[in-house]
């Protein structure tokens, strides 16, 4: 691999697009290759599979060729809604787990930058701050503050926009009547079966780490869960 | 569904070279039966011998450091190798997991 590749895609991945590195394993050369741009003369013949390789995420020698492909696509979006001590322990847990995390919370005082170095914080309420962000249904939605005027309009949000996970902080009871409420705003029990509350696999640990790597262990099954 | 899993390896190629380091670049190109790791996954490896990144779970990451010297040294550019079970040539390695695996080294310069 030539240096100047390598910056390259130090350089794509920075921009936060999908690329994939084309290396031909007979002669060493290789090249970017974006989704609709222009590709590399010396890969123009094997455009079409490297394209199919690219749509199903998937990395390989094409059949026949000598012509690797290795796909880079963006990290799940996790928001994350309560900058709370739980939300601490998930930040560090899913930068190792590479999901791409933003944190909403009205509340200025919890959502801090000195609390939250380095992460995307929203101060806003959840409906404003989705509006702006505009997640896609590969989105996970984990509500934290277990209080409803800030937790039920996330929830609402990620039920609507099909969020492949949805969790909820909170007891028992506190997840009954979540869903009460839900319900009286005309959510339906498929719908409402949708959120994992309380949320979480079960561990055991009360501590605030303990926790939070239970909520990520059952984020991470349901990614790979099969449909 | 998946999840990227960009482990930052190239990342960290990257800061070596600026460290003047010379690096190659070992990833899992194939593999076959129970591999450990899979394909796509890097390792780095410097011309002291230091690596970052895996390629197989253990099993055969010091012969690919012992490859890498041996190509920095002839100042080849890029080879593929592979590892089969119970391979029983030069470098007493192999996947004790019953899989096969083919890894190509390339000199990032």
């Amino acid at each position: 691999m030539k240096k100047k590749l390598l910056d390259a895609v130090i350089n794509k991945k920075k921009e936060n697009v999908a690329f994939a590195i084309i290396t031909n394993l007979e002669n060493g050369e290789g090249c970017i290759f974006e989704k609709g741009k222009p590709l590399d003369k010396n890969f123009i013949k094997f455009e079409k599979n490297i394209n199919l390789y690219f749509d199903k995420k998937k990395n390989g020698i094409i059949d026949g060729t000598n012509i690797f492909v290795e796909t880079y696509f963006l990290p799940i979006k996790v928001f994350i809604v309560g900058a709370v001590h739980i939300a601490q322990y998930l930040v560090s847990f899913a930068n190792t787990l590479n999901f791409e995390i933003s944190i909403i919370d009205p509340r200025g005082y919890f959502a801090s930058e000195k609390r939250f170095p380095g992460i995307n914080i929203i101060n806003k309420w959840p409906k404003e701050a989705f509006e702006e962000l505009k997640p896609d249904k590969d989105s996970a939605l984990i509500a934290l503050t277990h209080d409803p005027k800030i937790d039920d309009p996330a929830l609402q949000y990620a039920i609507d926009k099909k969020f492949f996970y949805i969790g909820a902080l909170g007891s028992k009871k506190t997840h009954e009547n979540r869903c009460d409420r839900l319900k009286k705003s005309g959510y339906t029990d498929e719908q409402i079966k949708k959120i994992f509350g309380p949320i979480g696999i079960k561990l055991g640990g009360k501590a605030a780490p303990e926790i939070a790597l239970s909520i990520i262990s059952q984020l991470v099954s349901e990614v790979y869960k099969k449909t | 569904m998946k999840n990227s899993f960009d482990e930052k390896i190239l990342d960290e190629a990257s800061d070596w070279l600026k460290a003047k380091q010379t690096v190659i670049l070992a990833t899992v190109i194939q593999t076959w039966g129970s591999s450990p790791r899979p394909v796509g996954s890097h390792m780095i490896i410097n011309d002291k011998g230091d690596f970052s990144g895996s390629v197989t779970g253990g099993c055969v990451e010091t012969a690919v450091v012992r490859e890498s010297l041996k190509i920095i040294k002839q100042n080849i550019p890029f080879k593929k190798i592979e590892f089969k079970v119970s391979n029983e040539n030069a470098w007493e390695v192999g996947l004790a997991c019953g899989g096969e695996v083919a890894i190509f080294l390339e000199h990032i310069n």
